[in-house]
């Protein structure tokens, strides 16, 4: 089984590569509408496999780490201090299998979703070639055993990204928002790679953990274990810790959109609906919570940076959520809530601190925030997908104020929105309220002891708000779109799912199963994974959750993290309160915009400035634009004229020189054969001489 | 005659199998062509000599033992062996190895190349020096050694001679000649001291009793260079290196290199900037004994004189960088260009070699400076032969490819042939992700990581690799400019629609080795590092100690 559980890891990213050259090189001529064969099979076997690689480490003896790993020395340079030794090394743990198994699950069936979702676009084949890739770099980023790996995928995920957002590249909103999220990003990504760096210039390695041959002698050591050396020496450098943590943090709040790099994420909405369903939802958003997850025993020797990492979630979560609470757009409250939600997964890993010799809070944390990002990938994909099933139908109007009532005319794509609906807000017994209430629980045990219990404490109050306001916004968005009069806007009656206001569109209507002047509920390639979604979105908590302790059992075995010395029991009253809350915000919505339509608009009236702030997303956007962007641009331009003017005089100077001492050598390159041979007679007798006489 | 020595005469025979199926061959070729004229004929017979000499070398992998031990063994059984004219090593077998690849890409290259009535000649050539890379690899004594490195200079002038029989390829044909014989002249003087100094021509005899001699006669190493034999092992030593530098290109003996590659034709300039700089880095590391573990010397022959001969290589190799580089500034037309190039990359594979002996000092390291330098090599030679290839087969007798500028505009108007060329180009800047830049990784990695027992000597290899990177920085000028030639600018005659040729093959291989090697370099280290001995590790453990000893004082 061992030896082929390493082939099995290999071929997990690898067949999702091979279906993203196929496509790449056959769709557009040949495989054309068929394209969307190669993806769906190399992700749904990849699905397979990863649960193999899953049950291989679910078998493995008691809470002990257990892992597959799998290494192939890529280069081998220099010796001494200049030594280096780099591997693709692959290594499947308890974390990152779960990771993987969520990844190609939810992969397969957006992928499923998108055959009746793209159907009839021109870049069909280009859309599954990229979604193929995008699912080769995200499971290489969960896969990598160092931190070369990790950047590779880590920057690949970034890549398709950029290509997906950027989709409908012929629309300018798209392109621009590609832009934006390619460059802010990009801010993080500086982030990280500086952090790697610095790990580098202090443990000279980038592996995670150490590894051994099969006669157990040391052929890579890992930064962790070096770390936890260090700390029970206590030779470790404080300082230079802290600085990697953050940099290392920097990388994951900028591909998580954490605030302030948050402003990427709502306007990446641009991309076709799938896409920002599985990368802008459930998969490469939370590649920054996975890389702080993955990096505890680097986090737990730096507390300060916890702390910062908690502060930062929370704010998020709190600043997105009042964003969500007057958006018009859809998708865009999904966005925000997305962003909310990772807010919360933060908030969740920064509470993961040790008291004395205490360590239970910290894997019982960082198993509340990887739990959270599970449940939350089911929910939110779910939703994701409702609204392009709702986009689709309405002829890609996403506007709320344009239509309502859709519950009559969508009966599956109601159902469903409402499970993703209820299990986001938190309902008792649903995945989202067992995923957040260990949030809860997580923030509360961190505020009980240490120097910063208050602000802990200042956390768990913003976190408990914003449950509330995360149930009145999604009912908010819930009732909008599926209560009240049926309006259905114009566009949903030209065509049927057209993409003509991408401007690339096709005229001829694909397929007669629907009638004209009526809208419809999406066809069935799109509503089975919506159900298939849906069930997990309800079911996968009360399954896994704290119930049954089967997640946080599993996720134990992750090496690196603090063994659990007692087990974790419910936390009634604050569930309670929790509950409380989410009920409260529920019925608030149901109030405002079911039973009396006419409260929100006076309420908004009545406070136009907190209104206005809301609406326009705190003017975090103006905000960089006044401060970053346009002071940028003008440093750009002054760089541009100094550049042109002073420094590339200089550059043509030195570029210069070399070509000028050519030119002095060229005489001697006569042509003359006797000179040549007289110059080897000189060069040897010099040589000769300088050696006899020592240099 | 004692059985012994009978043995020692006959013995090596089944080594040489594929070297004597290669020289049958081009006996059969070089009659069979004066009586049937066809470039096809010849070609396909080439090339299944060719098989026929890989199937050769399998067998004799197959049935022979590899020497991977040094000949301190009381089993006395197998000293004749190694007192044998040819040796099979690992590393005699990489050679053979490499030697044969390079001989199908050439073949494949030249298919078009010259008139039709030599043909067959040519083909014949280009078998005898496959052979002769092969003997190089695995000569055992000074004589073989000489002997193997005429079986390249030979066919060579032929090869520059026969294609083309205008005045210019007639100048650059007798040009190498007579520098060619110039130099093998001072080889053959230095490796007459050698044997009057030692009376044998047997190389790990000689080494071994250079490093028995010094032993012997100055135990202080201070003491040893003022001995009257040592002067006379410098002597031997510098014609040698003079002798085997004007075969890779380095400077000061280096001069022909622009002049021939500019005078003759492409397929005849790219066998040129390869096979001699094989056949030269090969014979320069048997000779100063930097491959370890293969004799019982205590010490490499280049090093027993102390830190004189690496110092010599650290000289050259900065040198030949730096001329070829800023001399390639200049060039316009593209062969005298890749010559000087070929003169430069001279210079960063002479680091490998110069670092040697200090890397081996490490215990437990690999041999460091010598696989870089046979990556280097193999690298080299698919980026450069790749590029000629292109070149070649762009190339046609209505619109010659002679300078720069006839590139222009290729990009649009051939752009599978702009995209290969563009990356045999980049390899050769040293771009990531292609065998280049795994090659300088390598190298200049080897010249930084000296190992710090010695601080004025790691300095002292730091300040090579300096070099070498801003060296690297304006060899990315002229290689970058021929890519901003074949995208910015517009071609006023494009080039015509090349047919398809057998040379596209040695571009297909050549591209996938210089990409392959560039992503999965592990593959052939690995190859390489199992071609070469490990260090002894006795040696390694006095050379620590001395190294301390010296750290000490």
């Amino acid at each position: 089984m061992s030896d082929a559980v390493y082939s099995i890891l290999w071929l997990i990213p690898v067949l999702p590569l091979l279906a993203a050259t196929l496509i790449a090189f056959l769709g557009p001529r040949l495989l054309k509408q068929h394209s969307h064969w190669p993806c769906i099979l190399a992700i749904a076997t990849s699905c397979v496999l990863s649960v193999m690689v899953y049950w291989h480490v679910q078998g493995a003896e008691g809470d002990a780490p257990a892992s597959v790993a799998s290494y192939y020395p890529w280069i081998q340079a220099g010796s001494g201090p200049y030594a280096v030794n780099i591997g693709i090394n692959l290594r499947a743990d308890a974390l990152s299998s779960m990771m993987l198994v969520m990844i190609t699950f939810i992969g397969t069936f957006i992928a499923i979703y998108s055959i009746g979702y793209m159907h009839g676009d021109p870049g069909y084949p280009r859309f599954f070639a990229a979604v193929s890739l995008f699912v080769f770099a995200m499971t290489l980023l969960v896969l990598g055993d160092n931190f070369l790996v990790l950047f590779v995928g880590w920057e690949g995920v970034g890549l398709c990204s950029y290509l997906l957002i950027g989709f409908w590249f012929s629309k300018p909103s798209a392109a621009a928002a590609a832009r934006k999220a390619f460059l802010v990003t990009r801010i993080g990504d500086v982030g990280l790679m500086l952090g790697m760096l610095l790990l580098w210039m202090m443990y000279g390695t980038f592996n995670f953990w150490d590894v051994n041959d099969a006669e157990g002698n040391l052929l890579y050591s890992g930064i962790f274990n070096q770390v936890e050396r260090q700390l029970q020496l206590g030779t470790l450098n404080q300082a230079l810790i802290l600085a990697a943590a953050l940099l290392l943090f920097c990388g994951a709040a900028g591909k998580s959109a954490q605030f302030p790099l948050h402003v990427w994420l709502p306007d990446a909405m641009e991309g076709p609906t799938p896409v920002s369903a599985l990368i802008h939802a459930a998969t490469m958003v939370t590649a920054g919570v996975y890389l702080l997850a993955r990096c505890t025993p680097l986090f737990l020797a730096a507390p300060d940076a916890q702390l910062i990492v908690a502060c930062i979630g929370g704010f998020t979560a709190l600043m997105a959520a009042l964003t969500a609470l007057t958006q018009n757009d859809l998708k865009r409250v999904l966005a925000y809530s997305t962003l909310s939600q990772l807010g919360y997964m933060f908030l969740a890993l920064g509470c993961a601190i040790k008291f004395a010799s205490d360590t239970n809070l910290v894997t019982f944390a960082v198993t509340a925030a990887m739990f959270h990002l599970f449940t939350h990938a089911f929910f939110k994909a779910l939703l994701f997908l409702c609204a392009g099933s709702v986009m689709h139908a309405m002829g890609h109007v996403i506007d709320m104020r344009r239509f309502s009532g859709l519950r009559k005319v969508m009966p599956i794509t109601h159902a469903t929105f409402l499970c993703g609906a209820l299990a986001l807000a938190g309902f008792p017994l649903l995945s989202g309220f067992w995923s957040k209430d260990e949030i809860l629980d997580a923030c509360y045990q961190a505020s009980q002891e240490g120097p910063y219990a208050s602000v802990y404490f200042t956390l768990l109050v913003i976190a408990i708000f914003t449950a509330g306001l995360t149930a009145f916004y999604t009912f908010r968005a819930y009732f909008k779109t599926f209560w009240g009069e049926v309006k259905v806007p114009e566009e949903a009656f030209h065509h049927g799912h057209g993409h003509d206001d991408h401007g690339q569109g096709h005229s001829a209507s694909h397929g007669g199963h629907h009638e004209p002047k009526t809208s419809h509920e999406s066809p069935a390639v799109m509503t089975i994974p919506l159900l298939v979604l849906a069930v997990f979105a309800v079911g996968v908590g009360f399954v896994l959750g704290p119930l049954t302790h089967g997640f946080a059992h599993f996720l134990h075995k992750t090496p690196g993290w603090p063994h659990m010395t007692e087990e974790h029991h419910m936390n009634i009253p604050l569930m309670l309160m929790g509950t409380a809350v989410v009920f409260f915000g529920l019925g608030l919505s149901w109030l405002m915009y079911v039973k009396q339509p006419e409260l929100p608009v006076r309420l908004a009236a009545s406070a136009q400035g907190v209104y206005q702030l809301s609406l326009n997303k705190f003017f975090f956007d103006e905000l960089y634009q006044g401060t970053i962007v346009t002071p940028a641009e003008q440093v750009a331009k002054l760089s541009a004229a100094v550049d042109s003017g002073g420094v590339d005089a200089v550059v043509d100077a030195v570029g210069l020189a070399p070509s000028k001492l050519g030119e002095l050598f060229r005489p001697i390159q006569n042509g003359l054969v006797q000179f040549y041979a007289l110059a080897m007679v000189l060069g040897l007798t010099v040589f000769l001489l300088s050696l006899i006489y020592k240099l | 005659m004692s059985p012994d020595l009978q043995n020692a005469l006959t013995d090596f025979i089944p080594q040489v199998v594929p070297e004597i199926v290669l020289g049958v061959s081009a006996c059969v070729l070089f009659l069979g062509a004066t009586f049937r004229v066809s470039r096809h004929v010849w070609g396909v017979f080439a090339l299944v000599a060719l098989t026929l000499a890989s199937f050769a070398l399998i067998a004799t992998i197959r049935s022979l033992p590899l020497f991977t031990e040094p000949p301190t063994t009381f089993d006395k059984s197998k000293w004749p062996l190694y007192a044998a004219p040819v040796l099979f090593t690992p590393l005699a077998l990489f050679f053979k190895v490499v030697g044969l690849v390079t001989g199908f890409l050439l073949v494949l290259l030249s298919w078009d190349e010259g008139g039709e009535d030599h043909a067959g000649e040519y083909h014949g050539c280009l078998l005898l020096l496959v052979a002769g890379i092969g003997l190089v690899g695995a000569a055992n004594d000074l004589l073989t050694l000489f002997l193997a490195l005429e079986l390249i200079s030979l066919p060579t002038y032929l090869l520059l001679y026969l294609p083309r029989a205008d005045e210019r390829a007639q100048e650059a044909a007798m040009k190498y000649f007579l520098l060619s014989v110039f130099s093998s002249g001072l080889l053959l003087f230095g490796f007459s001291y050698l044997y009057g100094l030692t009376g044998t021509t047997n190389i790990p005899a000689l080494l071994d009793m250079f490093a028995s001699g010094q032993e012997r006669l100055a135990p202080n190493p201070e003491a040893s260079t003022q001995q009257p034999w040592v002067g006379v092992t410098l002597l031997a030593l510098v014609m040698i290196v003079a002798g085997l530098g004007f075969r890779i290109t380095s400077v000061p003996f280096h001069f022909y290199a622009p002049d021939v590659y500019q005078g003759t034709t492409t397929p005849a300039a790219a066998l040129l900037a390869f096979v001699p700089k094989i056949v030269g880095f090969a014979a320069l590391l048997r000779i100063l004994g930097y491959v370890p573990g293969l004799s019982a010397f205590e010490r490499p022959l280049g090093t027993a004189m102390g830190e004189q001969v690496p110092m010599l290589l650290w000289i050259m190799a900065a040198v030949t960088m730096t001329l070829g580089n800023i001399l390639a500034l200049l060039q316009d037309n593209i062969r005298r260009l890749i010559a000087y190039s070929s003169v430069a990359h001279a210079g960063y594979m002479l680091i490998g070699l110069a670092v040697v002996r200090y890397l081996a000092n490490a215990p437990g390291e690999s041999v460091g400076g010598v696989e870089a330098l046979l990556f280097y090599l193999v690298a080299y030679g698919a980026m450069t032969l790749g590029f000629f290839a292109v070149l070649h087969y762009l190339d046609s007798p209505d619109r010659p490819l002679e300078s720069v500028d006839d590139l222009a505009g290729l990009g649009k108007s051939h752009p599978s042939c702009g995209l290969l060329l563009t990356l045999f180009l980049l390899s050769l800047i040293g771009m990531p992700l292609t065998a280049g830049f795994v090659g300088k990784f390598l190298i200049f990695f080897d010249a930084m990581g000296l190992s710090s027992q010695n601080a004025e000597q790691a300095r002292l290899y730091r300040i090579l690799a300096l070099i070498a990177a801003l060296n690297a920085a304006v060899g990315g000028w002229y290689y970058l400019r021929m890519i901003g030639v074949m995208y910015l600018r517009e071609a006023i005659d494009p080039l015509p629609r090349p047919r398809p040729a057998p040379v596209v093959a040695t571009i297909a291989v050549c591209a996938t080795l210089t990409l392959g090697l560039g992503l999965f370099p592990q593959s052939l280290l690995q190859l390489i590092r199992d071609a070469l001995p490990r260090p002894n590790a006795q040696l390694v453990a006095r050379a620590a100690d001395e190294g301390q000893a010296v750290a000490r004082e």
